[in-house]
């Protein structure tokens, strides 16, 4: 048991924070601190209930960069695209004015095999669905892009405005509210750097 | 009696006349019903044409990441060859850093490649310039054509790749008509003069050594009729011969004829016509055969199995050279040419069919998908074009791997050369494409697929899904988190008495929860699980997109859940992507056989997972590979591309799995027995050994380690555990969820040795 002892010793320099959060980390997992116990036989989770983890999406306030100055952001896809998907997003473009969004669409996952992050592409694939009518896909590849840009709000911009058109078409009102909150947000925040 | 007997003759005379009446009247309608047999059977859709199969067209564009050689190898297994003049599509010539090739043309979904003339520059492993050779434009992208890996044919069916007369090089036809029927376009049907020359040669000869049938005759007999040599079989088929060339020009005969013909055999198919003939013998289009091909593929004509250029290749040559000088006869090649020719070897692509019937795992799996849009009979009629996710260059890796590391891992191990199976599968990250798939280490072989239908224990694979179920609660658990590894028994009703145990069978004290993970130790995981509750650890597996029938018991934390290596790249893919959920996908498009845009399977995602917890998980599965029972990886792989993997061992060493990705691939790989006997491997000793090199020849992208906003990263001193600064000797940075850090400095730091109180650094920010 040497490796034991040797942790054993580290909790003595240890603050009152971390053992603060071992003892909620006990008190958690009440049935597993006495060593060798013997658990009483039930098949249901043992411990005290979790608090609900948060929600997959996370609507959460958007927040200003954390100091000045504001980082830069890229506002165009061309910027952090490579001539082949700039030649692709261009293409896409030409099939979505037509009236083509499904084309636009295969053309703008084209692109993505190419670039899988690019979040430019990734936004205006949901563009691409929004105007193909399907609503769910178009809301989740926005949040996908906005994932992707890491804070980059001119893309999430842009994304917050299809999830609220997604949300809007398919009779959520609520849903689009958020939405458009965010996109209130994001507009003043770019605009005025307000936070 | 002279009244007698005359009246018996009118009578006969009578008798006769009526007979032959009727028999005319009979016979006509006979051959009425033999016209409308034909006129249907010609006119009607004349072939059940099977679907075709493409794999993902190679893109070339300007900083791509391939090199010359790489390009060239991919322009071979298309069947491209090397040729300085590019005098026809399908052709290239390459250099170290260099290659000029011929693009075939090729009806994409969304547009046209035209048959194009190309310059590739390279500058090692990149793509720098691509230029239109005859313009010398710069061109910024361009597919190649996709490669016909298999289609989809009825059992004990027919495969045909259907050609029109006008596509067929000119040598072809006029060889085809020269060698098997040389009055084709004089006679009508039927020639007699065929007929008396082969009757005389077969009487010469004692036997039948040549058939007086045209080419009409013979598609009447392959469209019809048996095999059977009966002498009313043969008047059928003449009568039927006369009606059809009534109705139909000799070029439409020509070209029915160019489609039906059966040229060889592979399994349970049967190849026909000259387009898949092409295809199977050579692996390339028709208009691209040279003159010793297309001898080759006349010859069988006449017996696609005594000439079999694979089993029989002496008969297949002197075949083959008999067909050339007749080629010369008629002046279809020079003397010259002929010389030269003969010499020639037979160059039949290697392997079952060359291109099609490569892959039966992957085309497996393509069915299945399909079988939910599509009837059979759409599938193995209507001709479709189905654009798969196949990439060949990380199918060829994968194959290779598994196949060159069984042999190495029984050998290192004295196992029997054998016992090992092996399977894997290669994905998109961030959308679940299929890229690859093998389904045992016999990769041409369309047997038990491992890949889709083994459902295996996945041991320690489940764990990451408990550690994720911690670090989604960021005010009890994060990285750091102490969690003791220590025995546990646990009593289920009705079931004996658990008591897990660590691989090493050794307790190693309390563990950093990253740790436990990086090093799969099983005690801490089984305690934080039971934390968890074995609910919610078996919820964040189906939010990963595990979709079995694995019962909510502390077990599961260990993993006793069975899944298939391709269950297992979509639960990982969801880690790999972001907390993006996608299904694996082996299909993009769907063409009509005129190829019109039928159907598209777009990308199917559903955030199931906040950001953040998924940042911290992949942070700890790229300690797995750094630190823990992942690390011989670098072994294969560069120390900067950053990947985050696990390993899977399950009792008794009877599965040896590595799951992974890096930005761009996931890769699963599973090494067991077929008999579920103990193999005596880790998922590191085995699976890894495969996954790494997999991982290393398909230039995995590295992680790109950038937080979300919800994570910040903060400097901490690993032996408190607080916050650290410059002064701490040998501080690490760990990611946490916003606000779940440690706020207070560790002993090391400036800030505690200056300050008095613990929230003092906030006044040295703020106070003065």
């Amino acid at each position: 048991m040497a490796g034991s002892q040797a942790s054993a010793g580290a909790p003595v320099v240890r603050s009152k924070l971390i053992v603060i959060l071992l003892v909620s980390l006990l008190a958690a997992c009440q049935t597993t601190t006495g060593t060798h116990k013997v658990y009483p036989g039930t098949t249901g989770p043992e411990a005290e209930p979790l608090t609900p983890p948060p929600p997959a999406v996370e609507a959460k306030p958007i927040e200003p960069p954390p100091a000045p100055p504001k980082p830069v952001y890229p506002q165009s896809a061309s910027e952090i695209s490579g001539a082949a998907v700039t030649s692709l997003m261009k293409k896409a473009n030409e099939y979505r004015a037509a009236g083509q969004p499904d084309q636009a669409a295969g053309v703008l996952e084209r692109a993505l095999r190419i670039e899988p992050r690019n979040y430019f592409v990734w936004s205006a694939l949901g563009q691409a669905y929004l105007a193909q009518k399907n609503y769910a896909q178009a809301e989740s590849v926005a949040q996908k892009s906005t994932a992707l840009a890491r804070g980059n709000y001119y893309v999430a911009l842009e994304n917050w405005k299809t999830i609220q058109a997604a949300r809007m078409a398919r009779g959520d009102a609520a849903g689009a509210a958020l939405a458009g909150a965010q996109v209130a947000s994001l507009q003043a925040q770019i605009s005025g750097g307000t936070p | 009696m002279a009244v007698n007997s005359r009246s018996i003759k009118i009578g006969v005379i009578s008798v006769l006349v009526l007979a032959i009446s009727i028999g005319g009247v009979l016979f006509a309608g006979y051959l009425l019903k033999l016209d409308k047999e034909i006129r249907d059977r010609f006119a009607g859709a004349r072939w059940a044409l099977p679907a075709q199969v493409y794999a993902a067209p190679q893109e070339l564009y300007v900083g791509q990441g391939i090199n010359a050689h790489d390009l060239v190898h991919e322009l071979q297994r298309l069947g491209y060859r090397q040729d300085a003049t590019l005098g026809n599509t399908g052709t290239y010539v390459g250099g170290a850093q260099h290659v000029d090739l011929y693009v075939r043309g090729f009806d994409f979904w969304d547009g046209v490649q035209a048959p194009e003339r190309l310059s590739v520059d390279f500058s090692g492993d990149l793509v720098t310039a691509l230029k239109d050779l005859d313009s010398s434009k710069d061109l910024d992208i361009v597919r190649l054509d996709p490669m016909l890996i298999g289609s989809i044919y009825p059992k004990q069916g027919e495969d045909r790749v259907l050609i029109k007369l006008s596509d067929v090089p000119p040598m072809l036809a006029k060889g085809l008509v020269a060698v098997e029927d040389h009055g084709f376009y004089e006679h009508s049907g039927i020639s007699l003069k065929a007929i008396f020359r082969a009757s005389i040669a077969n009487l010469r000869a004692g036997h039948v050594v040549q058939g007086g049938s045209t080419l009409t005759q013979q598609l009447i007999k392959n469209f019809f009729l048996s095999n059977r040599q009966t002498f009313t079989r043969k008047i059928n088929e003449a009568l039927m011969a006369m009606l059809l060339e009534s109705h139909y020009s000799k070029d439409q005969i020509l070209e029915a004829y160019m489609n039906e013909v059966a040229l060889g055999q592979d399994g349970n198919r049967a190849v026909h016509g000259f387009g898949l003939g092409s295809h199977f013998y050579f692996n390339k289009p028709l208009n691209e055969l040279r003159p010793q091909e297309i001898a080759l593929l006349v010859g069988l004509v006449k017996g696609p199995t005594y000439y079999n250029p694979r089993r029989y290749p002496k008969h297949a040559l002197a075949r083959r050279n008999l067909v050339l000088s007749v080629f010369r006869d008629e002046g279809l090649i020079s003397d010259a040419e002929y010389k030269k020719d003969i010499t020639l070897p037979l160059g039949v692509a290697g392997g079952r069919g060359g291109g099609a019937e490569r892959y039966p795992a992957f085309v497996d799996l393509v069915k299945r998908q399909l079988e939910n849009d599509y009837k059979d009979e759409d599938l193995t009629n209507e001709g479709l074009r189905i654009f798969t996710t196949l990439d060949p260059r990380v199918q060829e890796s994968l194959e290779n791997r598994i196949v060159e590391e069984l042999p190495e891992i029984e050998k290192q191990r004295r196992m029997k050369p054998g016992t090992l199976e092996g399977a894997g599968v290669v994905t998109s990250a961030d959308r679940g494409e299929v890229l690859a798939l093998v389904g045992g280490r016999d990769v041409r072989f369309p047997g038990f697929n491992r890949a889709l239908d083994s459902r295996r224990s996945i041991g320690s694979l489940a764990k990451p899904f408990v550690y994720l179920t911690a670090l989604e609660h960021p005010e009890q658990y994060n990285l750091e988190t102490m969690i003791d590894d220590e025995p546990i028994e646990l009593r289920m009703p009705g079931a004996p008495v658990w008591s897990p145990h660590n691989y090493d069978r050794k307790l190693h004290g309390p563990q950093h929860l990253y740790n436990a993970l990086a090093h799969s130790i099983n005690l801490p995981t089984v305690r934080l699980g039971l934390a968890l509750g074995p609910a919610n650890v078996l919820k964040t597996m189906r939010q990963a997109g595990y979709d079995g029938d694995a019962k909510a018991l502390p077990s599961i934390f260990l993993g006793a859940v069975d899944a298939s290596p391709l269950q297992i790249a979509q639960m990982y893919g969801t880690l790999a992507s972001g907390g993006f959920q996608s299904s694996p996908s082996a299909i993009r498009e769907v063409q009509t056989k005129d190829g019109k845009p039928l159907q598209r399977f777009p990308l199917q995602l559903k955030q199931t997972f906040a950001e953040g917890p998924i940042y911290l998980i992949t942070w700890a599965m790229e300690k797995v590979m750094t630190i823990g029972t992942g690390r011989s990886a670098y072994t294969q792989l560069s120390p900067d591309t950053v990947v985050a993997g696990k390993s899977g061992t399950t009792d008794d060493y009877r599965d040896s799995w590595f799951a992974g990705f890096g930005a761009d691939r996931v890769t699963v790989v599973w090494v067991g027995r077929d008999d579920n006997q103990s193999t005596g491997l880790t998922g590191s000793t085995g699976a890894l050994q495969v996954w790494s090199r997999v991982m290393k020849d398909i230039h995995v992208r590295s992680i790109d380690n950038v937080p979300p906003p919800t994570v910040e990263e903060v400097q901490i001193d690993p032996d408190s555990g607080l916050r650290a600064d410059d002064n701490c000797y040998d501080a690490v940075t760990v990611p946490y969820l916003q606000n779940s850090g440690p706020q207070e400095w560790a002993p090391c730091s400036a800030q505690a040795n200056q300050t008095q109180g613990p929230m003092q650094w906030l006044k040295d920010i703020f106070g003065h």
